[in-house]
């Protein structure tokens, strides 16, 4: 294999990630609290609901009560979302929700994330920063 | 902050009084105290803490450092920190290096001096001689687990010489997360989401432990994991805060502070262990005196970004009344003076009008939050005076008037309307462009609690003894600064009696 050929298929793959991280963002972007089966839940874990897993947060198929803090990072990585969200100034830099200035990276996901119900942020209590781009 | 409840059946959230009566739900204990002989313990620690604000984090570290092996800090809330991690991190002391390198007179006296003034006659001035005296090594404590102070000092309302400093994220989690952290470090255990039921005590009346609810949320009201009981073989410190955030329990304190004032106060700030501390005894002191924050904005939730801004602005601005035109107070009179003064203001149907709050943009901008509270909408920039004066509709010529003759009080240095200290005014006209924020007080702090003594020991009623095993220290405790508490009075306070606590803990006999 040619070294060109190698770039290429590098640059074909980087543009598949790209269009699929957009088509996941997308998502993102348009998620809302929808009915699956009776239950709310966001449409971002649209699979999950439909299937019934239940499972893959609260560890149980009938769950009783909430997932333990720290079950949604089973799947997502923790340390990505904070980097996702490092405001852009320097400026700002308190302002990171994954990474706050009142308590760090310590507030646990459903303080501000809500998967049977929307849920505002805990900022909000204070403060009247844009919210726009805030998953429920 | 509406708090919703989980309906298992329907598997639904619900809001308010239609969940009651959902098997689970967090309540008060109906019972006081139980018995440590009926009580089978689940845990068991050398010093329990209630509570991760300053004075439970303090109170972790110092007891650490006193030998004391094994400590908890246990906090109802999801996040640690409490009320002091939203604060706005002001803390006075007489002595420090700041007031050395800036050439301020002061002395353990003197801050005394100011906060008896404050206390209306009812403060406990030997502990806020105490607290005082101890300040400067509290200060010390903060800055040697990381804490980062601005490089000046402030003069806030009610104190005769600048003595304040503040963090340099402007806010109290610049101390909390450091200490926070210190106490990790240390061994000290952390556990959030675990609410307070009641205390167990001895068959002689000892406190000697306590019963928690774990797993508890706090926005559905309910605790979805088992009830333990901590045993605390050297004693438990409550440092769980105030009640500000408790309507009915403040309403009936102080009828005038109903749903509609708001708080500054983080959600939990509810005295439930307050509360318990009463059923074993404690004497309740001077609950009715409920402080609101003058500096504080309608245009935001909380303490929110206009607080510290107004906090640092007071000096050289002038409060204006929006139907007069003309300044109504001292701007750096203590808390209780402005935020009536500042409830006075209302137009001709009685309703609030928010007296403005008018800077030189010039000074304004200096304050490290300015830029926030522009972008953020709760404050405002003018090039002149009359686009000021109708935004908010205030009487141009009154208005002008009035920052005419204050600037001559600026010159001369002497306030004839309202006597304010012209010390930080020196050479700082209003002048355009002005910036402007709206003020409207909110409760914030509570001066009522329980009867601590000098050992941060908690007073019995009839006999007026300590309650053996038990410890309070922070706002849960009352009386110390009698009717109004003067501003960055609380930070020291607490930090001083939660080391207090420790050290009474670390040398009394086990």
């Amino acid at each position: 294999m040619s070294l060109n050929t190698r770039s290429r298929k590098r640059y074909v793959l980087s543009s598949v990630a790209i269009v699929l991280s957009l088509l996941l963002l997308g998502a993102y972007a348009y998620g809302e609290l929808k009915e699956y089966a009776g239950i709310d839940g966001q449409s971002y874990h649209a699979e999950m609901h439909e299937k019934g897993r239940c499972r893959a947060c609260h560890g149980v198929n009938e769950p009783e009560s909430y997932p333990e803090d720290g079950s949604c990072l089973r799947c997502h990585e923790f340390e990505e979302i904070v980097a996702a969200t490092i405001p852009e100034t320097e400026e700002d830099r308190w302002q990171n929700p994954h990474d706050n200035l009142h308590y760090g990276k310590d507030v646990p996901c459903v303080e501000c994330h809500g998967e049977h119900t929307n849920k505002a942020p805990l900022c909000a209590n204070c403060h009247n920063f844009d919210f726009s781009d805030h998953e429920y | 902050m509406a708090r919703e409840q989980y309906d298992r059946d329907r598997r639904r959230f619900v809001k308010g009084a239609a969940a009651a009566g959902i098997a689970g739900l967090a309540g008060p204990s109906l019972v006081g105290a139980a018995r440590a002989s009926d009580t089978d313990w689940h845990e068991s620690y050398d010093l329990v803490v209630l509570g991760s604000g300053f004075a439970g984090l303090a109170a972790g570290i110092e007891a650490r450092q006193k030998g004391i092996e094994r400590v908890v800090i246990f906090e109802k809330m999801p996040y640690f920190g409490g009320n002091s991690a939203i604060n706005g991190g002001l803390f006075a002391a007489p002595g420090t290096p700041l007031q050395k390198k800036e050439g301020v007179e002061d002395s353990v006296d003197r801050m005394v001096a100011d906060q008896v003034l404050s206390g209306r006659g009812v403060a406990y001035e030997g502990l806020l001689r105490h607290i005082a005296g101890n300040a400067a090594d509290a200060l010390k404590m903060c800055e040697d687990a990381g804490a980062e102070f601005h490089p000046y000092l402030q003069q806030l309302g009610g104190h005769s010489v600048p003595r304040t400093y503040q963090t340099t994220v402007n806010c109290g989690a610049g101390i909390t997360q450091p200490l926070f952290r210190k106490c990790q470090e240390l061994g000290v255990l952390t556990r959030n989401r675990c609410r307070f039921e009641k205390f167990v005590q001895d068959d002689a009346g000892r406190v000697v432990g306590v019963t928690l609810a774990t797993r508890y949320y706090y926005d559905r009201d309910v605790s979805e994991g088992e009830t333990i009981n901590v045993k605390a073989e050297r004693g438990v410190l409550v440092a769980t805060g105030g009640f500000s955030q408790n309507i009915a329990l403040r309403s009936a304190q102080d009828p005038t502070l109903t749903a509609e004032v708001t708080s500054t106060n983080a959600p939990g700030a509810t005295g439930e262990a307050m509360l318990e501390m009463f059923r074993l005894g404690a004497v309740p002191v001077h609950l009715a005196y409920i402080q609101s924050g003058p500096w504080a904005s309608p245009d935001e939730g909380g303490f929110g970004y206009v607080s510290n801004y107004s906090i640092y602005n007071f000096p050289h601005s002038v409060a204006i009344n929006r139907a007069t035109g003309r300044r109504f107070m001292n701007e750096i009179a203590d808390r209780k003076t402005r935020a009536d003064a500042e409830l006075a203001n209302r137009d001709e149907q009685g309703k609030p009008l928010p007296p403005i709050l008018v800077t030189s943009y010039s000074e304004a901008i200096k304050h490290p939050s300015a830029k926030k509270v522009l972008r953020y909408g709760v404050g405002w920039k003018f090039d002149d005076l009359a686009s000021l004066a109708n935004k908010f509709e205030v009487p141009i010529g009154p208005l002008d008037d009035q920052i005419t003759e204050y600037n001559g009080y600026v010159r001369d240095g002497q306030d004839k309307q309202f006597g304010k200290s012209m010390e930080l005014a020196k050479g700082k006209l209003i002048e355009p462009p002005y910036m402007v924020v709206r003020l409207w007080p909110k409760v914030h702090y509570c001066q009522g609690g329980v009867e601590i003594n000098a050992n941060a020991e908690v007073v019995e009623s009839s006999t007026r003894r300590a309650i053996p095993g038990l410890y309070a220290a922070g706002e849960v405790t009352g009386g110390i600064h009698g009717v109004s508490r003067l501003g960055s009075c609380s930070i020291p306070e607490c930090l001083v009696m939660g080391i207090t606590a420790a050290k009474t803990v670390a040398g009394g006999a086990v």
